[in-house]
């Protein structure tokens, strides 16, 4: 590999393109900056030379591979260094408060709170390894949205103030959370065969099978409370967050489909979630045995 | 910076931070317990008095102080880790009883009925360590106690939390210290315990389908149920910790009065004539009001308001005297020594 390659490498592994994507990209760039090469070396240059010209009119690779990253998936990769750092830096208050304030520190909870936002911050940091699986990175955040979900749930417990202003907080990074996982959603549409399919209706339907979501994570969070706060912690509580599950593994599929059947996308969206909440809820009753 | 270098940095940095962290919670130490005034208060024969628990950092005791306000007084204090509630004036003033709890290894509580006596200081167990006690009331000659027991402490659905159950009431000799068992139901709930001014009937508050009021006959064993009428929020009464006035004429308890902005609740303190059972609402605290006991001599009660009500996870109890006709209202200031 020559130095050129190297640095286009280098400016790859700053973006979170998808390996077809990418291969065209890393074309381009090595057409482009192998015709400058072909140029010094007309000029006179040896083949090292007019490599290292080259690549110092290019540019430094970590600054083009970020400007490439941000012009082809704006705000995106500042958007998980954004909800990763706030976890964390929940996380680092909130356990404060426990130790300081309430007097009962949690080390168990610490711990799901610091990796629930290091994994976020690590996709960041490894934009190019993550970021080229989109469903992966949809995974990953709405495990981070349900994690703060039910830390704001549990936020009830505390005085009006405490609970206000922590669950602000909270509801500042869970809102974050859906914003990336719509626009990740999104992006990815460019990667679908489709793209004879309205836009505005692709965006339509994305937002309708979140929002599906986001009703799913309520409800499976609020049965999940309710439980919690009436029978005190037991394993079948637990059944609540199924819906959540399922919803969550159809999304890997409903992403394609979105993008090719925007339209028929959205009853099939419905019926897994509806599906999913009634299924659950028969598994409730029969494991309550009622 | 290479990409290993900061993945390698970060996640070092993570587990330093959880490290300093949990280092941190740790020399913070454990819960401190609560602080603050227990929930039920009783007024002293002469209305001079009331008794009360406090507790400091979570060691709980048993206090009295003017009615009028003033310094506290230690009466006793609770075992290390028990718990006391319920105080209640024998009917000569001599005495209080009062239950102390503690949690078994299955953190399960379980509870004692114990008597104080002013003329020696002493403190007497009158039940065994295998029952949970939760609260008695002395009959009107002050001879004997009744108290009520529960049988399990369970939660009988899954989603239910775990509660006591399988109550019965019994009734101590204090003479003979003989226990004899009143009822046999073995009720899902039952609570705040009262005489009639004869010693005829005993009074109790329980569940069946809906929270009701039941006198029971000390003689034959029979039983009436009561049910107040008036404007709750909740359209049936909860009937909350029902009292018996002294002259036996009247019922004060606690409900709902309306629901807050947010949802809540809102007990406040009603009285009801027995002849009429036409509840009256005598209190607009717009908090939660609870307890209320009868003076003896005067048409005033105590209340006990929660300032903490369903915006903490620990309560902010104080004790205000208010009039029976609902006009005027006054904190009971308590400094305890």
């Amino acid at each position: 590999m020559n130095r050129i390659e190297k640095h286009v490498e280098e400016i790859l592994k700053q973006m979170q393109s998808t390996e077809c994507e990418r291969e065209e990209i890393r074309e381009e760039l090595l057409s482009h900056l192998n015709e400058a090469k072909s140029d010094y070396i007309s000029e006179g240059l040896s083949e090292k030379q007019a490599e290292k010209k080259v690549i110092a009119a290019f540019g430094e690779s970590n600054r083009i591979g970020q400007g490439l990253q941000e012009s082809m998936y704006p705000y995106q990769r500042g958007l998980l260094y954004f909800i990763g750092i706030s976890t964390i830096l929940f996380g680092f208050i909130f356990y404060l408060h426990l130790s300081f304030v309430i007097h009962e520190p949690s080390p168990v909870w610490l711990v799901v709170q610091l990796l629930s936002g290091s994994i976020v911050t690590l996709a960041a940091i490894n934009i190019s390894t993550f970021g080229r699986y989109f469903y992966l990175l949809n995974a990953l955040l709405m495990v981070n949205i349900i994690w703060n979900g039910i830390n704001i749930v549990s936020m009830q417990g505390l005085s009006q103030w405490q609970a206000l202003f922590f669950s602000i907080y909270l509801l500042i990074v869970v809102g974050m959370g859906f914003v990336f996982v719509f626009r990740n959603s999104y992006y990815s549409t460019s990667q679908v065969d489709g793209k004879h399919q309205k836009q505005w209706l692709v965006k339509f339907s994305y937002i309708m099978n979140l929002l599906y979501g986001v009703i799913i994570i309520v409800l499976s969070l609020f049965f999940l409370w309710s439980i919690l706060f009436f029978a005190g912690i037991n394993k079948q509580a637990f059944i609540t967050l199924l819906p959540i599950l399922i919803w969550l593994a159809f999304y890997k599929f409903q992403m394609n489909f979105i993008a090719k059947k925007p339209v028929l996308s959205l009853a099939t969206g419905l019926l897994v979630s509806v599906s999913a909440l009634v299924l659950s809820f028969i598994i409730l009753r029969i494991s309550y045995g009622g | 910076m290479s990409l290993t270098m900061k993945n390698i940095s970060f996640i070092v940095g993570m587990i330093l931070l959880f490290l300093i962290l949990w280092g941190a919670g740790y020399l913070a130490g454990g819960p401190e317990g609560y602080t603050g005034f227990g929930e039920s208060a009783d007024i002293s024969p002469d209305d001079e008095e009331i008794t009360f628990v406090y507790a400091h950092k979570g060691e709980s005791a048993i206090y009295t102080a003017p009615v009028s306000g003033g310094n506290a007084e230690l009466v006793t204090k609770a075992a290390e880790g028990n718990y006391l509630m319920n105080p209640t004036f024998s009917p000569d003033g001599e005495a209080i009883a009062y239950v102390e709890q503690w949690e078994d290894d299955d953190e399960h509580p379980l509870g004692k009925l114990m008597l104080f006596n002013h003329a020696d200081g002493g403190v007497k167990e009158l039940t065994d360590e295998k029952g949970l006690v939760t609260e008695a009331a002395f009959s009107p000659d002050g001879q004997s106690l009744y108290f009520s027991k529960a049988g399990v402490y369970t939660n009988y659905s899954p989603i239910a939390s775990e509660n006591p159950h399988d109550f019965d009431i019994y009734r101590i000799d204090l003479n003979t210290k003989e226990i004899e068992q009143i009822t046999d139901e073995g009720a899902y709930d039952m609570s705040d315990l009262d005489l009639t001014p004869d010693g005829e009937t005993l009074m109790y508050r329980s569940y069946d389908g809906a929270d009701q009021l039941v006198f029971h006959d000390l003689k034959d064993g029979s039983e009436t149920t009561v049910t107040p009428i008036g404007d709750f929020a909740t359209g049936v009464p909860m009937i909350y910790s029902p009292a018996l006035s002294a002259d036996g004429k009247y019922i004060a308890f606690s409900d709902v009065a309306r629901t807050s902005e947010n949802g809540t609740y809102i007990y406040e303190g009603y009285r009801m004539p027995l002849d009429t059972k036409q509840a009256e609402q005598i209190t607009s605290f717009g908090e939660h009001v609870t307890k209320p006991v009868f003076f003896n001599h005067q048409d005033k009660l105590i209340v006990t308001v929660d300032k903490a009500f369903a915006t903490s996870s620990e309560p902010d109890y104080s004790y205000w005297v208010v009039n029976a006709d609902g006009e005027g209202r006054e904190r009971i200031q308590i400094e305890i020594p």
